[in-house]
C-alpha cells in the first residue's frame, strides 16, 4: 500500500461510549501513542442524540443524560495525550493491522500495534423485515427520527405508529408526544415487550400510549406520504392471522425492530463473526480471531446499557495496549457455547486454565425463578450457578466462574 | 397506569433483585403493597402509585453557534403532573451560545424547586 504513513501503538475505530473508554483504557495500560478515529465531526457517537436521562448509573454513580455522559468521557480523553481524529473515516483494515484512512487532510495509512473495533451498530430497516406496501415518505427508524428531532429540530409528522418495542422506540414515543405528535400505539410481534420495564412505564403507560403485543404492521399505505398502516395479530409462528387486520390512519411509521453490529471493517480484516451476536468471536481478552484486533461495545454485541459498553471498552483498550507492548496470549483452547434458553454467551473462547472469567449472556425467552449454570461439556460439572428472580431477553446479564477450567463449557438456563 | 385501577403491578428498581410488587387499595385510602422482599419496597411503591415523580429531557434551539440545538433536562425529578406545564416553559427558551453543561437555564421552574439545566456544552461560533 502506498501513501503517507503514520504509526501508533493502539488505534481505536469509533468514538462512542465504547471507543472513548477503549482509548482511555489503552492509555491507562501504558500505551504511548493512542489514535482515536471517529467519522462524525464530534465525539460521543449515538449518546449525543440520547437526551433522556438514565445513563451513567454504573460508571458515574448518578443518572445523567446521553450528552452529559459523552461530554464527561470526552473530557477524560482530551486530558490524555490521545490523538483524536474526528471527521475521519477508516476505509479498510488489513489483518496485519494497517488502516486505510480518509479525512479532510486526505488519504493516509496507519500502522497500528493493536486495533480496537468500536464502530457500534446500525438499526434494522423496513427492507430487512420486509413490510409489504407502497414506498412513501414518513417511514423512519427510531434512531434516525431521534436524530432529526433532538439534533436538527425537525418535526417528522403529526400522527405516528411505532413498530417494535425496543428502547429507542419507547423513548421516541414519549419524545414525539412531548413534541405534539399523536402516537397511536406501539406494536410488538413477540408476546413480550423488548424494552426496559422502566421505559414501558414512563414512556408508554404515563402517556396512555397503547402497547399491542403479538401484533405487527402487515402493510404500509400511501402514495407520496404514509396515509395509514394495516396492523394484524400474529400466531405462534409469528405469521399474521387473517381477519384480524385493522387500518390505522397515520402519516409516520417508526421502526424499532432491532440493532445489528456494524462489522464491515471487521469482515475486511477477516475477523470471524458469530451468527448469534452478529459481532466478532472473542476470547476473554476481547481479542478477535485476528491477533491484535480487539472488539468492544455494540459492534461486539448489542448492549442494553451504555455503561457496560464503556466497561468493555476499558478492558479492550487495556488488552490492546498490552498486545502492542509485546504481550501474547497463550491461545484460547476452550470453546463456550450457548445452552438451553440462552441466545448467546460471550466470550466464546477462553484460554485453558484461566480462572475468573466472566460471561455476558442473554436469554431467548422471559423466565422466572431460574438458575443459570456454566457447565463442563465433558464432565458435566457445574462451575458456576447464579439464581435470577427474572430474566428478560432485553437484559444483558453476567455470570462468573472463579476457578480455572480445562474443558469446553456451556452457559445454560436449564 | 390510572389511579383508579384496583391493582397496579410494578417492578421495584431500587436494587437488582427487582421484586414484582402488587399495589392494591389498603385501609383508610392508603395502599397495600405485596411482593416486596425488603422494607424499601413499600415507600417505593407508595410514591410510584400515589405521587409518581419523573425527570424530563428535551432539546431547544440555540442561537449564535453552528449547532442547532442544546439538550436540557431537570436537575431532579418533579411530580409527574408538572411535566407538561414545564415543557411549555422550556419551549419559550431561546438560549444564546456559549452554554456550559450544567448551566441553569430556568431556576426553580414553576416553583418546583428544580432547575432546567443544559446537558451539553455549546461554544459560541468564534470558539468552535
Amino acid at each position: 500500500m502506498s501513501g503517507p504513513r503514520e504509526t501508533c501503538d493502539v488505534a481505536v475505530i469509533g468514538g462512542g461510549p465504547a471507543g472513548l473508554a477503549a482509548a482511555l483504557g489503552a492509555r491507562r495500560a501504558g500505551a504511548g501513542k493512542v489514535l482515536l478515529l471517529e467519522r462524525d465531526r464530534t465525539l460521543g457517537g449515538i449518546l449525543n442524540q440520547c437526551v433522556h436521562d438514565g445513563f451513567g448509573l454504573f460508571l458515574y454513580k448518578e443518572t445523567i443524560s446521553g450528552p452529559e455522559y459523552a461530554e464527561r468521557l470526552t473530557e477524560d480523553v482530551l486530558r490524555e495525550p490521545i490523538r483524536v481524529a474526528t471527521g475521519t473515516m477508516v476505509l479498510d483494515l488489513s489483518p496485519d493491522r494497517v488502516l486505510r484512512v480518509n479525512s479532510r487532510e486526505g488519504y493516509r495509512l496507519v500502522e497500528a500495534g493493536a486495533v480496537v473495533l468500536a464502530m457500534g451498530c446500525r438499526e434494522r430497516t423496513r427492507e430487512m423485515i420486509e413490510i409489504p406496501g407502497t414506498r412513501p415518505a414518513g417511514i423512519f427508524t427510531a434512531g434516525s427520527a431521534q436524530n432529526l428531532v433532538n439534533l436538527q429540530n425537525l418535526r417528522i409528522g403529526n400522527e405516528a405508529v411505532i413498530l417494535g418495542s425496543g428502547d429507542i422506540g419507547l423513548i421516541m414515543a414519549r419524545r414525539l408526544v412531548f413534541e405534539g405528535v399523536a402516537v397511536k400505539g406501539v406494536f410488538e410481534i413477540l408476546p413480550w415487550a423488548n424494552g426496559l420495564e422502566r421505559n414501558i412505564r414512563q414512556c408508554l403507560m404515563d402517556l396512555r400510549i397503547p402497547l399491542e403485543l403479538r401484533s405487527t404492521v402487515v402493510e404500509i399505505r400511501g402514495r407520496d406520504r404514509v396515509e395509514s398502516v394495516v396492523v394484524a395479530k400474529v400466531d405462534e409462528s409469528l405469521a399474521p392471522v387473517a381477519g384480524t387486520e385493522s387500518v390505522i390512519p397515520c402519516d409516520t411509521l417508526l421502526l424499532s425492530v432491532g440493532l445489528i453490529p456494524e462489522n464491515e471493517l471487521a469482515k475486511k480484516a477477516g475477523v470471524v463473526l458469530s451468527p448469534l451476536t452478529g459481532g466478532a468471536v472473542v476470547d476473554e481478552t476481547l481479542m478477535t480471531s485476528i491477533p491484535g484486533i480487539f472488539s468492544c461495545g455494540n459492534v461486539l454485541h448489542i448492549h442494553d446499557v451504555a455503561d457496560w459498553a464503556s466497561f468493555e471498552g476499558f478492558a479492550a483498550g487495556e488488552r490492546a495496549a498490552r498486545f502492542a507492548a509485546g504481550e501474547r496470549p497463550a491461545g484460547p483452547t476452550i470453546r463456550v457455547s450457548a445452552g438451553p434458553n440462552v441466545r448467546y454467551a460471550l466470550p466464546q473462547l477462553v484460554t485453558r486454565g484461566k480462572p475468573g472469567v466472566e460471561w455476558s449472556f442473554r436469554v431467548k425467552r422471559p423466565v422466572r425463578d431460574v438458575a443459570v449454570e456454566v457447565k463442563g461439556l465433558t464432565s458435566g460439572k457445574v462451575y458456576a450457578r447464579r439464581k435470577f428472580a427474572r430474566l428478560l431477553p432485553s437484559e444483558l446479564q453476567k455470570i462468573k466462574v472463579r476457578v480455572a477450567v480445562e474443558e469446553d463449557l456451556e452457559v445454560g438456563c436449564p | 397506569m390510572s389511579e383508579h385501577d384496583a391493582v397496579d403491578r410494578l417492578t421495584c428498581v431500587l436494587c437488582p433483585v427487582g421484586c414484582e410488587l402488587e399495589v392494591g387499595t389498603g385501609p383508610a385510602g392508603g395502599v397495600q403493597v405485596t411482593g416486596n422482599q425488603c422494607d424499601k419496597g413499600v415507600p417505593f411503591a407508595e410514591e410510584e402509585v400515589l405521587r409518581p415523580k419523573r425527570n424530563l429531557a428535551t432539546s431547544v434551539p440555540i442561537r449564535g453557534t453552528a449547532s442547532r440545538m442544546v439538550s436540557v433536562r431537570l436537575s431532579g425529578p418533579v411530580p409527574r403532573e408538572m411535566i407538561f406545564p414545564i415543557l411549555t416553559e422550556i419551549a419559550k427558551l431561546r438560549p444564546e451560545a456559549p452554554v456550559r453543561r450544567g448551566q441553569v437555564l430556568i431556576a426553580d421552574v414553576l416553583g418546583t424547586g428544580v432547575d432546567v439545566i443544559a446537558t451539553r456544552t455549546v461554544l459560541a461560533k468564534a470558539d468552535s
